[in-house]
């Protein structure tokens, strides 16, 4: 069952599989969410202190794509795996595996959609009004949040395929 | 078991690090590091809770399911929040930087000391 039905040269490393593992990704994953949220938090509140002297401020336009992208990851990661491949299955309901896909599909648009907006935002309201530094963080914290949402989500699912390939080595 | 070695170590532990985050606040009289403690404190319950809900409903799964990994998760956030909270304030100059590190510190003395009280409950329970 190991070497036969194998695609890569590499085998998996044995420690991929263990149940530690796994959730320390989660843990990871909780992380980088955490970082994300507070790098855009950081900018807002950056945006009001005292030590923003210039005229741009962050306003709700700062805040969308975090949003789209927090959507995006909530929809991929409520999505049940398995349910991927239901239609190999002759016991499963009819179109399962057709609308995991379906909605598979606009979560990864609304987070892909979210790191698009804040690459569009940073260009479009900082870089070419040419913020200065303190100002141009604003931007760039846009940027780095939805990418680290990006990653979490990234980890997450990493993780909890993880979790599959684990419970099959426990069933046999 | 050399148990009472480390409850006294723990206790010791857990007041500095209580004795970090409040004088970081009332040295120089701003409490926003105080909301380190409460976010620490917070922590481990979403795993508990989390815990709870699964042993109610599936126990006959043997794999983690869903509910313990979205209390992973919120742990995951709450922890790095504990970091990120004081650091947020430094860069914005609603607190100083030496308060900053000293809340920090305290934190995870705090959190390190929570952690390893369940751990050390969890093993007295096992056997």
């Amino acid at each position: 069952m190991e070497s036969s039905d194998r695609l890569f040269r590499f085998p998996k490393p044995q420690w991929m599989n263990s149940a530690n593992t796994r959730s320390g990704g989660v843990y990871v994953a909780g992380a980088l969410f955490s970082i994300a949220l507070f790098v855009l938090i950081d900018a807002a509140t950056f945006s009001k202190s005292h030590l923003n002297g210039s005229d741009f401020h962050m306003n709700f336009v700062d805040w969308i794509p975090g949003i789209f992208s927090a959507l995006g990851m909530l929809v991929i990661n409520s999505i049940d795996k398995s349910r991927l491949s239901a239609d190999n299955f002759s016991y499963s309901g009819d179109g399962v595996a057709w609308k995991a896909r379906v909605v598979l599909f606009m979560g990864f648009a609304a987070m892909a959609g979210g790191l698009a907006g804040a690459v569009t935002v940073m260009v479009l309201k900082y870089v070419v009004p040419e913020a200065s530094w303190p100002a141009l963080w604003f931007g760039v914290a846009n940027v780095v949040a939805n990418a680290m949402v990006m990653l979490s989500s990234v980890v997450l699912w990493v993780s909890q395929n993880m979790e599959d390939d684990y419970t099959y080595n426990l069933a046999l | 078991m050399a148990g009472l070695k480390t409850i006294i170590v723990l206790s010791f532990i857990l007041a500095i690090g209580f004795l970090l985050v409040i004088l970081s606040s009332a040295l120089f009289k701003n409490y926003l590091t105080l909301l380190v403690v409460a976010t620490y404190v917070i922590a481990p319950i979403p795993n508990w809770i989390c815990g709870k809900a699964q042993n109610q409903d599936d126990f006959m799964d043997s794999g983690t399911s869903s509910i313990v990994e979205l209390g992973r998760f919120m742990t995951g956030f709450l922890v790095v929040m504990g970091v990120a909270l004081p650091a947020v304030f430094a860069h914005c100059d609603l607190i100083r930087i030496e308060a900053m590190v000293m809340s920090i510190i305290g934190g995870l003395l705090i959190y390190g000391t929570i952690i390893s009280f369940t751990m050390f409950f969890h093993e007295q329970e096992e056997f």
